[in-house]
C-alpha cells in the first residue's frame, strides 16, 4: 500500500498548478463574469499535454491514468482557474472512446483528445430524467443505414465550447425490439441540433444549455462502438471518471479558499493580532483541512481501484469520494467568506462568486441523496428505498 | 551539434520564509521548500532553444545536497538530455570560489563542451561571481548578464544588459560561457511527456573526490569568506507615497529611476 503519489504524478501537479496560476483567479473571474471562456488556458494545457494524460501513447497521449487526469483537474481548481469540461471531455466522453469506440472513432478523435485540441461535451440529463437514467426519452431510430435522433437534454456544460456531444440516447434492439441504451457522437453544427443557453446564477466560464434534437440525421459511425451491445458499459465506463473528475473538482476549489482564508487569517491583525491566532477562526479551518485531506485520500483510491480495473470497488469509493469532497468544498468557501468577513463579499477576494459554484458540487453530476442511496442499499445492504 | 552545460541550483523558495541556521550561518535548507531557481528556468530553456534550432544535447550540472535531484528532474521535464550531479556532505558551506571549482571539474567530464549557460546570480546566496570565475578556472570567454543570446556556427553573440553600464554587445567564439538574466525568455512549463520521460534519463552522481578535488579546498572550514553575523530581515517600511498633484505619474518614474528599476 502506498500513500504517496509518484514522483511524476507530484511534478505534474507542480507544473500544471504553476501554468494555472500564470493565469489566475482573478483572469478566471474576469471572464467568467463577461461572458468568456478560458480558451488560451486550455489551449496551452492541450499543447502541453495536460488534457490528454489519460489518451493511450498510441494515439499520442500521455498513456497515464485516471489519477493523472483527476491530479490536472484539482490543481487548475486549486490555481484558481476551473476547467469544467475536463470532467467532461477527457474524462468522460475520452474514455469512452478509448474503451468502446471502434478504431475507426478512435483514430478520428484521440489524438485531437491527446492534445486538447477537441471538446466534447457529454449530455445524459432530460428534462424528466435526471437521477434517473431509465426514463430517458431521447431516442434514435434507423433509417437505412443513418440514425435518426430526436429528443431534448437540460444543463449539458459547455456546449458553445464543444465540437460535438457525447449524447446518451436510447434505440430499438434489433432482436426484441426493446429501447435500450446507446451512446452517438452528435456533431454541434449538424441540422436540427439547437443548443439553448440556461441562464444562471452561477459564476462559469463554462455555460449551461439545453438540447433539442429535431431528427437530426446521423450517419451510421456516429454510434460509439459497433453496435448497442456495449452500450451500457459504456455508460458505467464514463461514470465513474465522473464522479473521480468531479470529486476532484471540488477538492481543488476547497483548496483555493482555504488557501485564502488562511492568508486572510496570518496577515489580517485585529487588536494587534492576526485574527488567525483566535481559535474561532483557526479550528475550523483546521477542521475544514483534516475533512479536505480525508476527501483527497478517497478521490485516490477512487482513482487507483478504477485505474487498477476494479470498477465495482471503483463505484463505491468515487461515490463516497465525490459526497466528501462537495460537502468539505462548501464548508470551506462558507468558512472562507466568513474568515474575511465583509471582504468575504468583494469582488476584489473572489470568495462570493465561489459560494454558488461549490454548491453545484452536491447537486451534480449525481446528487447527496442518490449517492446515500447508494451507499445504503451497496454498501450497507440495506433495502432499496425507491 | 552544439553541446550545451546549464548549471542548475537548488535553492529555498522565495515565496517562503528563508532563514539561516544559528550554528554556522549556513542556509537552513529544512525552513523551506525548495525549488529550482527561477533563473536557471530560464538558461535551461535558452539551452533547448539553442538545441532546438539545430542539434545538440543539453547537459545539467548541480551542484548540491541529495534532495537537490528534484531541481534536476524539473530541468530534465523541461527537456534537458542528462545531468552531472556533485553531491558530497563536504561541500557544506562551500564559498563561491570552491563551488566554481567544483563545478569546473564536472563540467570537464562532460566531452566537448561548446557553451556553458548559467544564471547570473541565485536567489539565494546572490553573489553573482560563479559564472565569470569558473570562465576564468575553463579558459573560457565570459558573456555576462546577457538578455539575448544568438549563436551562429562557431560564434555567439550577447546583448549584455546591466544596470550600471546600460547595453553592451558582446561577441566571441565558440567554446564560451554565458550568464543570463531574468529578461532573456519565458521558461516553459514541462510537458507530460516531459515528465515522463524525466525519469529514464541518466543522472550521474559524483562525490569531490570522484571530481579529483582536494577535500581541504572545499567546504565551510576552508571557505575564503566567512559570515561573522546574521539578523532577520526588519519589518517592512511603510514605504513612499506620491500624492498626485498633476504630476504623480512623473513622482513614479524619479522614484522607479532612483532605486535602479527603470
Amino acid at each position: 500500500m502506498n500513500f504517496t503519489e509518484s514522483e511524476e504524478r507530484t511534478a505534474l501537479r507542480q507544473a500544471v498548478y504553476e501554468l494555472g496560476t500564470k493565469y489566475g483567479h482573478e483572469y478566471y473571474m474576469k471572464l467568467a463574469r463577461s461572458g468568456g471562456h478560458t480558451n488560451e488556458l486550455w489551449d496551452e494545457a492541450g499543447k502541453l499535454g495536460y488534457m490528454g494524460v489519460a489518451v493511450p501513447e498510441a494515439y499520442g497521449g500521455g498513456g497515464g491514468n485516471i489519477g493523472d487526469l483527476a491530479a490536472v483537474c484539482e490543481e487548475f481548481c486549486a490555481a484558481g482557474t476551473p476547467l469544467l469540461l475536463m470532467v467532461v471531455s477527457p474524462a468522460i466522453c475520452g474514455t469512452v472512446i478509448a474503451r468502446y469506440g471502434t478504431d475507426a472513432q478512435k483514430q478520428r478523435w484521440l489524438p485531437r483528445f491527446a492534445n486538447g485540441e477537441v471538446r466534447m461535451a457529454f449530455a445524459i440529463t432530460e428534462p424528466d430524467a435526471g437521477s434517473n437514467s431509465h426514463k430517458i426519452t431521447t431516442t434514435a431510430r434507423r433509417d437505412g443505414d443513418d440514425w435518426i435522433l430526436s429528443g431534448q437534454k437540460v444543463f449539458i456544460s459547455g456546449v458553445d465550447e464543444s465540437e460535438a456531444v457525447l449524447v446518451v440516447g436510447r434505440s430499438e434492439d434489433a432482436k426484441t425490439g426493446k429501447l435500450k441504451p446507446a451512446l452517438f457522437i452528435v456533431p454541434t453544427d449538424a441540422p436540427g441540433f439547437e443548443a439553448k443557453q440556461i441562464e444562471m446564477d452561477i459564476i462559469s466560464a463554462d455555460k449551461q444549455f439545453g438540447l433539442f434534437f429535431d431528427d437530426i440525421r446521423l450517419p451510421a459511425d456516429a454510434l460509439v462502438g459497433e453496435n448497442t451491445d456495449t452500450a451500457l458499459l459504456q455508460l458505467f465506463a464514463g461514470l465513474n471518471p465522473e464522479r473521480i473528475m468531479g470529486a476532484s473538482f471540488s477538492l481543488g476549489l476547497a483548496r483555493l479558499a482555504l488557501a485564502k482564508a488562511t492568508e486572510y487569517a496570518k496577515s489580517r491583525s485585529v487588536w494587534g493580532a492576526p485574527i488567525g491566532s483566535h481559535q474561532g477562526i483557526a479550528h475550523p479551518l483546521a477542521q475544514i483541512k483534516i475533512e479536505l485531506e480525508l476527501a483527497r485520500l478517497m478521490t485516490q483510491k477512487a482513482a487507483a481501484l478504477y485505474d487498477a480495473g476494479d470498477d465495482l470497488g471503483a463505484g463505491e469509493a468515487a461515490n463516497m469520494a465525490k459526497y466528501a469532497a462537495a460537502e468539505v468544498a462548501i464548508r470551506a468557501v462558507d468558512q472562507a467568506v466568513h474568515t474575511h468577513g465583509g471582504n468575504g463579499f468583494a469582488t476584489e477576494y473572489g470568495l462570493g462568486g465561489m459560494i454558488a459554484a461549490v454548491r453545484v458540487g452536491r447537486v451534480a453530476p449525481v446528487s447527496r441523496e442518490m449517492i446515500l442511496n447508494f451507499v445504503a442499499q451497496h454498501s450497507l445492504g440495506l433495502p432499496k428505498s425507491y | 551539434m552544439t553541446n550545451i552545460v546549464v548549471l542548475v541550483k537548488q535553492v529555498p523558495d522565495t515565496y517562503s520564509e528563508r532563514k539561516l541556521s544559528e550554528t554556522d550561518h549556513t542556509l537552513d535548507r529544512e525552513s523551506a521548500d525548495a525549488v529550482l531557481d527561477e533563473i536557471n528556468e530560464r538558461a535551461v530553456e535558452e539551452a533547448l532553444k539553442i538545441k532546438e534550432a539545430g542539434e545538440g544535447e543539453v547537459t545539467v550540472v548541480c551542484v548540491g545536497p541529495d534532495r537537490a535531484t528534484d531541481a534536476i528532474r524539473k530541468a530534465l521535464s523541461m527537456g534537458a538530455d542528462k545531468a552531472v550531479h556533485v553531491s558530497d556532505p563536504a561541500l557544506h558551506g562551500s564559498d563561491v570560489l570552491a563551488t566554481a571549482k567544483v563545478i569546473a571539474a564536472a563540467i570537464q567530464r562532460v566531452e566537448g563542451v561548446d557553451l556553458v549557460i548559467a544564471g547570473n546570480e541565485s536567489s539565494d546566496g546572490g553573489a553573482g561571481a560563479v559564472p565569470a570565475i569558473l570562465a576564468e578556472l575553463l579558459g573560457l570567454p565570459q558573456l555576462t548578464h546577457a538578455h539575448h543570446v544568438n549563436v551562429e556556427g562557431s560564434a555567439i553573440k550577447v546583448d549584455r544588459e546591466t544596470a550600471d553600464e546600460g547595453l553592451t554587445h558582446l561577441e566571441a567564439s565558440l567554446p564560451a560561457l554565458v550568464s543570463v538574466t531574468e529578461k532573456i525568455n519565458e521558461p516553459r512549463y514541462p510537458s507530460f511527456k516531459g515528465i515522463m520521460a524525466a525519469k529514464k534519463k541518466p543522472v550521474e552522481t559524483l562525490t569531490v573526490g570522484d571530481l579529483g578535488v582536494d577535500a581541504g579546498e572545499v567546504g565551510l572550514a576552508n571557505a575564503w569568506s566567512s559570515v561573522v553575523e546574521s539578523a532577520p530581515k526588519p519589518p517592512r517600511s511603510a514605504g513612499v507615497r506620491v500624492e498626485d498633484e498633476g504630476d504623480g505619474g512623473t513622482k513614479v518614474a524619479e522614484y522607479l529611476v532612483g532605486q535602479k528599476l527603470i
